[in-house]
Order: structure tokens, then sequence, then C-alpha cells
């Protein structure tokens, strides 16, 4: 079978959920396909500024064809019709200019699907929320497989969506509380869909070399993990934490771990890392009490199930209903809502080891169940084959 | 406890409970109303303040009765605008690329007060909303009760 992935950003050192999801999937879906990803020359999502070089390249077992970027995203304008689209009654017109001041703006994969889209039997999308899922998709409909990524937050509400969300002849989710939104957002029925996850392998040995006393880590400590910035509720986070040590909680330390993209409040109990390689990041998770993710807007918490992976309970942000939802199916954890639920909470982890403990393990037993790749890749590629109404025809050589 | 499974909803209700009972003897020790003696009523407060809290902006029925957005709601983003014909773009340049730089930090100051305050406002007209709910609910339970009491006499 012939596939395109269509994606904002694409390659090893890219960081980003849909991103990550979009190679990972697209590199299993190679061992038996003809597999094409078509993306942006960015690497950077918050300037979407040209840094690989255009036309095509390998990037593992992958044929990826980048296309360049015509113009830096300029924030000050995304800022101004941010405003004018999310908080009030806006036009198609300003609403369609959301998408362009969005971008990556990319009139070379847009121009690419046009000329050769009915080359491909089935062509992926990742992410609704960027161009060349918005401008593009349309072009290509009949053959066009959406995976939204879609979360909770205002761009869902906005009209203009829904004609998107029509157009697509069928869905991959990555959670229930995902299709649900999509479906409960859609005016019209959705076509077949289904859930898929993303697969996890399994974890990997702890190696003995990393000192973490020596980074400035000292158990206990709770762990965030990956960018740090208010859009992943890194504000409400500190905020929750200080107000936890204020009212007596016990001590433990917060770490964070990932690329700032926000202040880190000066406080004693709170260490930043920046971003860590992969062998402490491994010690980290082996080492930590619990994970905590304080993001409102998910549609899947891929890091949730790398601690889960890892026997780490977890405390999430239950204002999330895919958070919440992940944590309520595994097992694996509390959610919390406000302030005072999150110092409860955390509290009583911390109080009760034994617990945590066994939530952990509930959710590495879930993470077996549910998220290990031959099971994911086995929902995928049979949506794949019942939305062509034939079986798949395998790569010849794969 | 190693092999049992460990259910969390319950959990999370049961460290819910606790937390509410000693916010409620907090809150009493405080000098809160006296009407919070009793846990049922403070449970019900507790409910109907966390579900306005909860519940998205994007579904409040009030906004719908306030009239025209531009006459009520905070607006945090900047729109220019000259209405002179000829000199209009030349004002426009001159307000963007000159003006709005040299104010900019006022501007980003008082927009993340009028969030701030939306936020509240969000907030209130949501426990409006909520208890006009609870209202409606109660007078519906009421006038059924009247009818049955009506039927049985």
């Amino acid at each position: 079978m012939k596939l395109a992935c269509v994606v904002q950003r694409y390659g090893a050192e890219v960081t980003g959920g849909s991103e990550r999801h979009c190679r990972v999937i697209s590199e299993h879906l190679a061992t038996h396909h003809d597999v094409t990803v078509l993306t942006s020359c960015a690497q950077d999502y918050v300037t979407w500024r040209n840094a690989y070089p255009s036309g095509e390249t390998t990037v593992g077992p992958v044929k990826v064809v980048r296309f360049p970027v015509a113009r830096q995203r300029h924030l000050g304008r995304l800022a101004e019709i941010s405003d004018v689209v999310f908080t009030t009654r806006s036009s198609p017109e300003e609403q369609e200019r959301w998408f362009v001041e969005n971008g990556p703006e990319v009139p070379g994969l847009i121009e690419h699907l046009g000329r050769h889209g009915a080359d491909y039997d089935r062509i992926l999308f990742w992410t609704y929320r960027y161009y060349q899922t918005f401008f593009g998709l349309p072009l290509v409909a009949d053959r066009a497989i959406l995976v939204p990524t879609a979360e909770e937050d205002p761009l869902i509400w906005v009209d203009i969506v829904d004609r998107l969300f029509s157009l697509p002849v069928g869905y991959l989710f990555l959670t229930p509380e995902e299709a649900d939104l999509v479906r409960g957002r859609a005016t019209r029925p959705l076509p077949p869909s289904c859930v898929i996850g993303c697969g996890v392998d399994p974890p990997p040995a702890v190696g003995p070399g990393v000192d973490l006393a020596a980074i400035g880590v000292s158990p206990p400590f709770i762990l965030y993990l990956g960018r740090i910035e208010p859009n992943k509720g890194c504000d409400t986070l500190f905020e929750y934490f200080d107000k936890y040590l204020e009212s007596g909680g016990r001590p433990v330390q917060l770490v964070m771990a990932g690329f700032p993209n926000m202040p880190i409040p000066p406080h004693p109990a709170i260490r930043c890392l920046g971003v860590v390689d992969e062998p402490l990041r491994v010690a980290l998770l082996a080492n930590a009490c619990l994970l905590v993710v304080p993001s409102p807007f998910e549609s899947l918490s891929m890091v949730l199930l790398e601690a889960w992976n890892q026997r780490l309970p977890a405390l999430v942000n239950g204002r999330c209903a895919v958070l919440h939802g992940q944590i309520v199916r595994a097992n694996g954890g509390l959610s919390y809502r406000h302030a005072i639920d999150f110092a409860a909470s955390l509290g009583y982890l911390l109080n009760h080891p034994e617990v945590a403990r066994q939530l952990g393990r509930q959710g590495q037993v879930y993470v077996e169940q549910e998220y290990r790749w031959p099971r994911v890749m086995e929902k995928v590629e049979s949506f794949l084959e019942q939305s062509l109404g034939r079986p798949l025809s395998v790569r010849p050589g794969a | 406890m190693a092999d049992e499974t460990i259910q969390v909803e319950p959990l999370m209700r049961e460290i819910e409970d606790r937390l509410r009972d000693d916010v409620r003897r907090r809150l009493l020790a405080q000098g809160g109303a006296p009407e919070y003696q009793d846990p049922d009523v403070f449970r019900a407060v507790d409910r109907l303040l966390r579900r306005a809290a909860d519940r998205p902006a994007s579904h409040a029925l009030l906004p719908e009765f306030l009239g025209p957005e531009s006459g009520w709601r905070l607006q945090t983003h900047l729109r220019f605008s000259s209405h002179r014909t000829v000199a209009g773009p030349l004002v426009l340049f001159i307000k963007r690329r000159v003006l709005l730089p040299l104010t900019r930090w006022l501007y980003e100051y008082s927009a993340d007060n009028f969030r701030r305050q939306e936020r509240v406002n969000r907030m209130l007209v949501a426990c409006i909303e909520e208890l006009a709910i609870e209202n409606a609910r109660l007078r519906r339970d009421l006038g059924r009760l009247d009818e049955r009491v009506n039927m049985t006499r």
C-alpha cells in the first residue's frame, strides 16, 4: 500500500507529541508499506524557521519529502488574530487567517498534494490545527485519514473546524476521550474511526552511572517531564506546589526536566534540569516518587505511559478529560482539579508509599495490556484495511 | 495490599471527602458561615462551586442575554483603525510601528490584568448559572410535589 503521512515537522531531533506520534507510527508502517512523509523544513515550532534542506531524504526506514516554509511565524500577529478568533464571534475569513498565521505555511506541500495526492492509497494527516492539514486535507479528502490529536482547547470550538472535521474518510484517535470530543464537536456523524493510542517499548534498564545528587536532585522528589511552559500547565503547577508546601505538606522536591519556555520561580524546592538525555530521564523516572502531569490540554499523554512503563504512579490534572480518563482506566494514580485537591492528593501519595507503589504497578499492567507495539499496529493496519474495503497490499520485498 | 487492585475513583472520592471536611472545620474555626456546621449543607455548597469553576466558559447561557459582545466583553486584543480615507494608512502605520512598540509594556500589563478579571467574571457568571439551575430544579420538584398533594386531597 502506498501511504503518505503529512505532518508539520519531522525528524529525530523534533520534539512534540504529535510529531513523535507521526514518526513512530510511520516507522512501524514502513516495515510493511511504501511510506512517504510530507512535511516542512522547520525544526522549531515557535518560528517555523527553515532548518532542514528542502527535497527528498531518508530518516530511518522512511522516505521524507520536505517543503520550505514560505514565511516564519509572527507571534504578535498570531496573538492578535487568536484574541479575535478565540474571544469573539469571528468571521470565517478571520478563522481561516488564524490557520495561515499559525503556519507552517508550506505552499509547496499543498501543491504536491493537489498534483500527486491521487498517487497515494491513503494520506494520513497529523494534527488538525496546522496549515498543512487545514489547507491540504480538503484537496485529498477522498483518501484522507485524520489523526486530529484534538484537545479541549478553544480552537476546537471555532466554527470553521466543523467543516474540516466533515471531510476525511476516517479518523485515528489517541484516546476514547479525544474521540468523544471530536464526535461531540462535529455537527454531522463522523466517518469510521479507531482509537489506536501509541506503542511503548518495554522499559529500558536503569544504568548505574547516573549520580542524581551531583545534579542537585535529592529524594524524595516528584517529577515533571516535558516542555516547561504555561500551555502545559506549568505556571499552575508552580503555584499549586508552593501552596502545598505552605500548607505544611511533607517536604518534597519538584524536579522539572524539559526545555524551559517560561521563567522558573526561584524556589529552594524546585530544581530545573533543562533538557535531559535518555539515561538521566530513565534514572529520574526510576527514582521519583511520582510523575506530575499538570497539562490542561492533551489528546494522549505519552509521558504518562512512559512513567507507568517504569511503575511510576502519577498525579494529573483532572480538568483534562483525557488525563483523568487515562488515570481511571489504568488505576495508575490520582487526579486533581484545584489547588486544594492537588495538595491533598500529593500529600496522600507521599504519606502512603505502599499505595503509590501499587498504583505504579497497576499502571505498568495497563501499558502491557494496551500499549505494546504489536497491539497498536494491529489496530492501525486493520483500520487502514477496512478503510480501503480490501486487504492491504504489502510492499514487495518487505 | 500487593495483589489487590486499588480502584482510584473511590480512592479519589475518599480523599475529596476528607479534604472537604478539613476545609469545613477550618472555615468554621475562622468564623465562616454558621450553616457550615451541617456537613451536608457544606457539601452541597462545595459541589455547586466546583461545578461552576469547572464549567467551560463557552458553555455559559448568561452571555446570550448580555447583548452584543462588543458591549460587555473585555477586549484583550488591539484593533487599529482610522476614519481618514487618505491619511488612514499612514496613521495606522504610525500607530502600529511607533506608538505600539512604545506603549507595549503598558498594554501587556493591562492585558494580563484584564485576563485575570475576565477569569473571575466567567467564574461568577458560572456561579449565577449554577444557582439558577439549582433554583429551577427546586421549583420543578416543588411543583411536582404540589401536584401530588392536590391529587391525594
